[in-house]
């Protein structure tokens, strides 16, 4: 399906699964757009949808949308490309309350202790699904149902850098303080994102993360 | 080396900016860019610079700089008032400077943001092709933070001359008192009820104390919490966004790339410029926009600026 959320701008939403076979197909879908679209100015893949944003003197819709649709239906039927990653992006992560304000109420709300929410998020290998919102922020999935809850309603005017956070099936480590609209449950050691760079290019849409459990002694080591 | 002017007082928020970011977006970067676009590419405009060169955005005045050469700036966009050791110049001009001298943008009475553009363009180190500081993504220098007391500048061409530039009253943009902001739907849209989506158009809104270069945040009547939205989504300039309390935003210049609440649509880019000089309280309305009409004056301003083409 194509949409034109703006007026130089095309959203395709691929009937695929939003997993990493999806973004797989997304990827290869925003390599022939780069290459058939005139003046494309942006691209900006993410779960199983691509935006595509153009230049206002050659952006043509109708040739847009019969491109894209064709295209977009080649990259459905064919198998993806096979990703070109290297292992898992391992992170340390603290399950602590005091670290994290929603741990206790998502654990009694789902009628889990705190120690099964850790071991529940630790164990699975999670597939980067789109990059973005903030540079260095990744979107992981696919989260255990057990413990998935959409975000809050309002979002938090402060969420500190290094929160591992959690929003239905996806999770992920806000990598700088600022607002955020996810429950909080974990948190990384924020020195792992002081810097710029290094924070910008750390995750890679397709690439895998493993978190690894680590206690409040060892955290607090880490943050030194 | 030298500085050509040391920013005495910087003001609230005083930052560096040119047309933001495109590259890095896929990464996440915020746009970034001048807030009110229209303003500074006049001024660059007025010195005969290239349109994308690196400016000053001050915001809400507070703001001094002594000049260590004799030189000249253009002075654009509003909520200020400038004056040259304690003479004053105006707005929408060229100002020449000896060296000592101290122009001062003192609180003005209305609009938000005043540019400073200098000959050449300031020297600023850049990232993902930009100058611009995006506070949010916290990088390093002067790409992620505010001026402070005392920081110096240098430009490209401090001994550029030109006779005195104004922009013809006609051109200079009004400040409304109340705006009417093109909406195009999209996104969620459809998935609204028809009670919000009425509304939408209905209702008034006012500019929320609590807007910044991320956001224009509106204070009004909520709309209910729209529909569910599962997987974040790309978003575009302008994207208008209701969030849990049921109140639309307009994403700014340092907005994020992705976002996961219930989207109407995107207002005209051309008018994320009047929004950028909108103080609190100014009363806003959405009026229905169509995609061809908002293309042909985006592409009238690339053009008539020099922007877009080689990009």
């Amino acid at each position: 399906m194509i949409t034109f959320p703006g007026p130089v701008s095309a959203l395709v939403t691929l009937p695929v699964p939003a997993d990493r076979d999806g973004i797989a197909r997304v990827l290869g879908l925003e390599r022939f757009a780069r290459d058939a679209l005139p003046d494309v100015r942006a691209t900006i893949p993410a779960f199983n949808r691509l935006l595509i944003e153009g230049a206002p003197h050659s952006w043509d819709p109708e040739e847009v949308e019969a491109l894209l649709t064709a295209a977009a239906k080649e990259c459905v039927r064919g198998t993806p490309p096979e990703p070109e990653t290297g292992g898992p992006v391992s992170l340390p992560a603290c399950y602590d309350p005091d670290l994290a304000p929603d741990l206790a109420d998502l654990a009694a709300s789902r009628g889990l202790s705190v120690a099964e929410v850790a071991r529940l998020h630790s164990r699975a290998q999670y597939v980067v699904l789109a990059t973005g919102f903030a540079p260095g922020f990744a979107y992981l999935g696919d989260l255990d149902a057990r413990i998935a809850m959409p975000r809050l309603p309002t979002p938090r005017r402060r969420v500190e850098a290094g929160s591992v956070g959690i929003a239905d099936r996806r999770t992920g480590i806000y990598p700088a303080a600022g607002p955020g609209g996810w429950r909080l449950i974990g948190r990384v050691p924020p020195a792992l994102f002081a810097d710029a760079t290094e924070r910008i290019s750390r995750f890679r849409a397709e690439g895998t993360v493993e978190f690894r459990a680590i206690d409040r002694k060892t955290y607090q080591a880490e943050c030194e | 080396m030298s500085p050509h002017g040391v920013v005495d007082r910087p003001g609230p928020f005083c930052t560096i900016q040119d047309l933001g970011r495109r590259t890095g977006r896929r990464a996440g970067l915020a746009p970034g860019g001048a807030m009110d676009q229209r303003s500074y590419l006049w001024a660059n405009r007025l010195l005969g610079n290239q349109p994308a060169a690196p400016a000053l955005e001050v915001t809400l005045g507070g703001f001094a700089l002594r000049f260590a050469v004799a030189t000249v700036v253009a002075i654009t966009g509003e909520g200020c008032a400038a004056t040259l050791d304690g003479v004053e110049t105006g707005t929408w001009r060229t100002v020449r400077a000896q060296p000592g001298q101290q122009l001062r943008l003192g609180y003005g009475s209305t609009g938000m943001r005043t540019y400073v553009a200098f000959p050449g363009g300031l020297e600023a180190p850049t990232a993902f092709g930009s100058a611009s500081a995006v506070v949010r993504d916290g990088m390093p220098g002067l790409l992620g933070r505010c001026f402070r007391p005392g920081e110096q500048l240098r430009w490209h061409a401090p001994d550029y001359r030109c006779p005195v530039r104004r922009l013809p009253e006609d051109l200079i943009p009004p400040v409304p008192d109340s705006l009417s902001v093109p909406l195009v739907t999209g996104y969620e849209w459809l998935d609204f009820a028809t009670t919000d989506r009425r509304r939408v158009f209905d209702a008034g809104w006012t500019v929320d104390p609590a807007s910044d270069r991320t956001a224009t945040r509106l204070a009004g009547p909520a709309l209910t919490t729209g529909p569910r939205v599962l997987d974040s989504t790309p978003l575009v300039d302008g994207t208008v966004q209701v969030t849990g309390d049921g109140l639309p935003l307009v994403f700014m210049r340092d907005r994020p790339t992705i976002g996961g609440y219930a989207k109407l649509g995107s207002v005209d880019p051309i008018a994320l410029d009047t929004l950028a000089q909108a103080r609190p309280g100014t009363p806003v309305r959405f009026v229905r926009a169509e995609p061809h009409a908002l293309r042909s004056s985006l592409a009238r301003r690339e053009s008539f600026f020099g922007i877009g083409q080689a990009d």
